[in-house]
């Protein structure tokens, strides 16, 4: 077990330590490396027991408080293990074909090496501590990918966005473990987990660890960011999306899900199901291909979140499961299309926006596999029977009905909400498969265009097959398969009329998506194009305040502090002036007047004897005089 | 040998400046080397002090006390001063600290070219100083020590540094004389009000700090006795002095609004020496604080940690959202060194045992973070002799392991997972949060320092390392990659910071006694001293 | 025969010519001269003494005495403002200031 988490950080410090000259020795080692941790997950997976395992490791303690680094495997973090091992060993595969002849390649493994153990790091600590370690870490591999492309701003700004936007949430994870600190005392989660009493401060710490969630796994209001760190290479996208970042929100809520209390949960709920309408509505009208991705992820996680907040938290992590296989799917195939257009263009030196579905169509002919892959994991999304994620929606819907049907009046809205997204979730992904494979090719028409390399058209070809319905159970209409036993011993309600509504819902928004398709029609809402203008009210609410507060406390200090400062230094100088003036003509002032007094008499005494014998006998004569007057009188 | 051990270590650096002072002034080599013998020589005795050092208690150990001044006033008393050394699991860390940023900056300092033989014997006499003010336990040995160091370094900041150097040096003289001022009324004070407890008869003024720590050895109706029923105006005499040190040691930390002296001083002083001020000059205003005012002042300690929290959680924000407004690469780091020692504060400010360790902790990661910040400062001000934010682009490109280098920086002084900072943060958070004598909202509100924290970086890397490559300055000057000396200094720090980040226990084997004795006898002393009058 | 008052009158009156003489003249000549008159005042009031001692012939031999006496001076003193002048050209005392300071 050990070992599937450290292989991947073996591959980064390999990266990291070669010279550039040795760096296509990277390409080869980490996939390698990837393999065999995944081959580990593998086994750890089916040697699985029901007592969940754990591997004591001491880390550090302050007075009498302990800080393990305890790991510990249980049914969820097994099935997530093998979740991100799959996918980033096949991520890794097909980025050697994506980043080949990149000259930062070894920057761009090592960190992808990193952000696969960061993640692996979240699902196997057993303590919130260590989570919320590997969780900014997560961060920052993010933050190195998404900027991955140094030389472009807007690649650079998606990565500080995504690094502050995931800050803010963390500062709420931060304070939620400040929270259970001071009243549990301990982050170790078998402790906290099994206790038995709901206490009141729980509801506030896990809503506060849910605003690192709101963070990571890009739920409203903090979802911007997703769709902006597409600007990152393709392989990253099929990363963060599937499998190490967005998925460690939902993971951690799942994790953490016996210390939530029901008030919290209906937060969580509400939260879930407006990030899932408002970004499934926002995908319906982006025209850059990795964009409506995005935020069919973030819809996805949405309803996820939603799930968990309606308890079904086994359900969510099905979802979270076949969705990871098909949305790796979706983004590498998405990206081999990008990929080969790109070259086809340097071949041609022509230039158009390769990612614009607007200049894409028809490129089924052309590129056959890759159109395979995608319909096939788009039907996945979009939940069409038979698929993985049919099979998930499912689950999630009848959690959500089971909830709906024990509590108040507005979980209902939650619940038809819920089914309104799945209904968009079908248009918005057969528009995008329309658009880019089906009609008439427009501006690829010149491009000799061909299917992308082995390496990559591998990972996709697989990963295209992972989502179909028998990678989670063997009855196509029945959750309830052999992944979902894992999660929940048991027989579990199933609700076979769900099942049947949920199939003809779907296949009755494919109807719909295929009429306005045929007639090219297609949706163009600003507000929606522009994701609520919620970047702009982020701009506008916090981000000028801060430079504006900034540039404030700057003149406070230069002019404020500061002014005090010299103003008190020149009054002292000032004062420094005073006292010089009355000491110079004051004091020396007196002692001058004393030594002009005697100098004054000195030359007048002088002036008697300066050597002139004429005035010597004048005053000696005038003296007799007045002498002889004296007597005389 | 073994009882002596505290007094080489200071000495050393002293015993370096005189030999030095009889090297002629053309030698220029042979005084870098000198100091490089000091340094090294220090950091075999360092190692020595750890070996004897018993790791598990949080006493005093490896005393030195020799009589120093003892002077019979008659009816007076006598006037007792002695030559009291001392480490405990405070003050060892930070001696270790010192030893090696000390080691560093001399080696950073091979560059200076200017007056070679007066620039290093004043850094040798700031070496000595610096340890020396760590180890003190007499509070008259701590503050000539404490004052020995504004000296070379008003000098090292005037005659080395930047265009603006004079004002720079000036106004961090007046600064820190103002502070030492407050600080030497209340040594007056508490000098007045102490009686050796060995005494007989006669009062015995001392200044030993262990002596001052304990309340029953104050003079019944003296200034600062707990017990006398007097106040000056409407607080109690030990309350001001409480105050009194509190600023005075406040400015040297430093804390907002008392820290303009920082941006200014730093941005001025030569790389070598903003390392040394950032790393260890700020930490002196941390240890005083932990040595002096709050032992001595418990029950003023307990009474005003709500201040105390306060100015650090200001200190946190207002230095972070300065940083973001800065445009010149040092005064940013600057920014942050105020926004970091507010964690200082604010840990302290806790009592709480994770706090204090969380303080103690963050005083050692960021003596080496932030010396490694204002390295990676210096490399790019000696290639180009430009500090200014705004006039790079896409460096990232041109010097790739500098780029490197920044981001490790940068990232763990923004509390990245990994690096020591984050264990400190945390800590402090930690015990912020449960102290019973800070208000939640206070730590809460700490936590935007994070993301402001993580905004100013990532800005500055933004603006400096990403982009297309551009620079917007003298374009003679050759922008270089890292040289070897370089990367040694720098690669020792991030490994250091990085070895603390991952695994802090071997640290915190030093600082946990310390820490819960501290916050255990404060806490007890202070209560008691509440409720008796 | 005239009272001694007139006698007196006309000595007084030539010894403070002679005074004014030594005094404001500057060349050393003109000095001499004053004190000359001077001497002469002098010579004038013992001869006019000599009236109240009838016989007696005492004051005109002082008289006489003087007269010699002011002849030697008057050489020596001449025969010094000669030397004077042949070395400084000047016969003023006042522009001779090689002692002076």
């Amino acid at each position: 077990m050990l070992m599937v988490f450290l292989l991947p950080l073996v591959s980064c410090v390999i990266s990291f330590l070669l010279t550039d000259r040795y760096a296509w020795v990277i390409t080869l080692t980490a996939p390698l490396l990837q393999l065999i941790s995944m081959i580990g997950a593998l086994i750890v997976f089916f040697s699985l027991s029901a007592e969940p395992y754990t591997l004591a490791l001491p880390w550090f303690h302050i007075g009498e408080f302990i800080f393990s680094a305890n790991l510990q495997i249980n049914a969820v973090s097994a099935i997530m293990l093998v979740v991100v091992t799959v996918v980033s060993f096949l991520v890794h595969v097909y980025s050697t074909g994506y980043m080949a002849g990149d000259e930062n390649n070894r920057r761009y493994f090592a960190m992808l090496g990193f952000f696969t153990f960061s993640m692996l790091g979240i699902v196997l600590a057993d303590n919130l501590l260590l989570i919320f370690v590997f969780w900014e870490l997560v961060g920052f591999s993010s933050y190195m990918l998404i900027g991955h492309w140094n030389q472009k701003p807007a690649a650079v700004n998606a990565a500080r966005k995504a690094f502050i936007f995931n800050r803010i949430g963390d500062a709420g994870f931060l304070i939620g473990l400040m929270i259970i600190w001071a009243n549990a005392g301990t982050f170790e989660l078998r402790n906290l987990l099994l206790q038995t009493e709901v206490f009141s401060w729980q509801t506030s710490a896990t809503l506060c660890i849910f605003c690192g969630v709101i963070g990571k796994s890009a739920q409203f209001p903090l979802f911007t960011w997703l769709p902006d760190a597409m600007e990152g290479p393709t392989p990253v996208s099929a990363l963060i999306h599937a499998a190490t970042m967005v998925a460690a929100g939902v993971f951690l809520l799942s994790r953490i899900f016996a210390l939530y209390t029901p008030e919290a949960l209906d937060v969580v709920a509400l939260i879930g199901i407006i990030t899932a309408v408002l970004s499934a509505l926002s995908a319906l009208v982006q025209t850059d291909i990795k964009k409506i991705l995005a935020y069919s992820t973030i819809s996805q996680l949405g309803l996820m979140v939603t799930a968990i907040g309606a308890g079904a938290a086994d359900a969510a992590m099905l979802h979270l499961f076949t969705h990871a296989f098909f949305k790796a799917c979706l983004f590498l195939s998405a990206g081999a299309v990008i990929h080969v257009l790109h070259q086809a263009q340097q071949q041609t030196h022509t230039h158009f926006d390769v990612q614009d579905i607007r200049n894409l169509g028809g490129l089924r002919k052309k590129l056959p596999a890759t159109f395979f892959a995608f319909a096939l994991s788009g039907s996945a999304l979009a939940g069409i029977p038979f698929f993985s994620g049919f099979v998930s929606k499912d689950a999630i819907f009848t959690g959500l009905w089971n909830w709906a049907t024990m509590g108040t009046s507005w979980r209902w809205i939650v619940v038809v909400s819920a089914f309104l997204v799945s209904f968009i979730t079908v248009l918005y992904t057969f528009r995008l498969v329309w658009f880019m494979f089906m009609g008439e090719e427009k501006s690829t028409q010149a491009l000799d265009v061909t299917e992308a390399p082995l390496v990559m058209r591998l990972p996709i070809i697989i990963l295209a097959v992972a989502s179909l319905w028998f990678i989670i159970t063997i009855n196509p209409v029945d959750f309830n398969g052999w992944l979902f036993q894992i999660l929940h011993p048991g027989k579990y309600f199933h609700f076979n009329l769900m099942a049947a509504v949920s199939a003809s819902w779907v296949l009755l928004a494919l109807g719909t998506a295929h009429r306005m398709y045929r007639t090219g029609k297609n949706f163009n809402v600003k507000i929606f194009q522009r994701a609520f203008y919620l970047d702009f009210i982020y701009q506008l609410l916090f981000e000028k305040p801060v430079l504006a507060l900034a540039s404030f406390t700057d003149r406070i200090d230069r002019h404020w502090i500061d002014g005090v400062l010299h103003s008190g230094v020149y009054a002292q100088v000032t004062l420094a002036h005073i006292i010089g003036w009355f000491d110079k003509w004051i004091i020396d002032g007196s002692v001058n007047a004393v030594a002009a007094t005697s100098n004054g008499l000195g030359s007048f005494t002088r002036s008697f004897q300066g050597g002139k014998i004429q005035l010597y006998i004048f005053w000696s004569i005038f003296g007799l005089i007045i002498f002889l007057i004296w007597m005389l009188l | 040998m073994h009882a002596y051990l505290l007094s080489l270590i200071i000495f050393t650096p002293l015993l370096a400046a005189l030999v030095a002072l009889f090297i002629p002034a053309r030698a220029g080599r042979y005084f870098r080397l000198v100091t490089l013998a000091a340094s090294l020589i220090q950091l075999a005795i360092l190692i020595i002090i750890f070996l004897q050092y018993q790791r598990g208690s949080g006493a005093i150990q490896l005393i030195e006390k020799q009589n120093w001044i003892s002077l019979d006033l008659g009816s007076w008393g006598i006037l007792k001063a002695e030559y009291f050394l001392g480490v405990d699991g405070l003050s060892l860390p930070l001696v270790a600290l010192a030893v090696l940023v000390m080691l560093i900056a001399t080696v950073s300092s091979w560059s200076i070219e200017k007056n070679v033989k007066g620039y290093f014997i004043l850094f040798l006499i700031l070496n000595c100083a610096i340890i020396g003010s760590f180890v003190a336990l007499d509070f008259l040995l701590f503050y000539l020590f404490f004052e020995f160091m504004l000296l070379p370094m008003f000098f090292l900041i005037g005659i080395w540094g930047g265009p603006r150097r004079e004002y720079a040096s000036i106004k961090f003289f007046l600064y820190t004389l103002l502070g030492s001022i407050l600080i030497l009324i209340v040594m007056i004070g508490l000098y007045l009000s102490v009686n050796d407890p060995a005494s007989s008869g006669q009062f015995v003024h001392s200044f030993n700090l262990v002596t001052m720590s304990d309340p029953t050895n104050f003079i019944s109706f003296s200034v600062l006795d707990p017990n006398n029923p007097w106040s000056i105006g409407p607080l109690h005499a030990r309350m001001w002095a409480f105050l009194l040190l509190f600023i005075g040691f406040g400015i040297k930390l430093p804390m907002v609004p008392l820290h303009t002296w920082l941006p200014d001083a730093h941005v001025e002083a030569p790389t070598p020496i903003s390392v040394i001020l950032a790393a260890l000059l700020l930490k002196i205003g941390g240890y005083g604080l932990m040595r002096i005012a709050y032992p001595i002042f418990p029950e003023a300690a307990i009474n005003f940690s709500w201040l105390v929290g306060l100015v650090g959680v200001v200190s946190i924000i207002y230095g972070a959202l300065n940083a973001i407004a800065s445009k010149d690469l040092k005064r940013l780091i600057a920014y942050s060194s105020v926004s970091h020692m507010g964690f200082v504060l604010l840990g302290l400010a806790s009592l709480t045992t994770e706090g204090v360790a969380g303080s103690v902790y963050q005083m050692v990661s960021h003596g080496i973070i932030s010396a490694m910040l204002f390295l990676l400062a210096g490399v790019l001000y000696d290639r180009t002799h430009d500090r200014l934010i705004t006039n790079y682009s896409g460096l990232a490109t041109k010097m790739k392991s500098y780029f490197a280098f920044v981001l490790i920086g940068f990232f763990a002084s923004l509390g990245l997972p990994g690096f020591s900072g984050f264990i400190a943060e945390i800590m402090v958070f930690l015990g912020a949060f449960k102290s019973a004598l800070l208000h939640e909202s206070l730590a809460i509100t700490a936590t935007l320092g994070l993301v402001l924290g993580a905004g100013y970086y990532l800005w500055a890397i933004q603006r400096m390392f990403f982009g297309p490559f551009y620079f917007k300055g003298d374009a003679t000057k050759i922008l270089y990659d890292l040289t070897s000396r370089e990367y040694l200094m720098l690669i020792s720090l991030a490994l250091i910071t990085l070895g603390f980040g991952i695994y802090p226990q071997p640290l915190l084997d030093f600082i946990n006694p310390f820490a819960r004795h501290f916050a255990e006898t404060v806490i007890a002393t202070g209560q008691r001293l509440i409720l008796t009058p | 025969m005239a009272p001694i008052d007139h006698f007196l009158y006309l000595s007084a009156f030539l010894f403070s010519a002679g005074i004014v003489v030594v005094i404001v003249k500057r060349n050393a000549i003109m000095v001499l001269l004053g004190i000359e008159l001077m001497l002469n005042a002098a010579n004038l009031n013992l001869v006019a003494f000599n009236i109240l001692q009838p016989g007696l012939f005492t004051g005109h031999m002082f008289a006489l005495f003087v007269i010699v006496v002011a002849v030697c001076e008057a050489a020596v003193g001449l025969a010094i403002v000669l030397r004077v002048y042949q070395h400084y050209q000047t016969s003023i005392p006042d522009e001779i200031q090689d002692l002076k300071e």
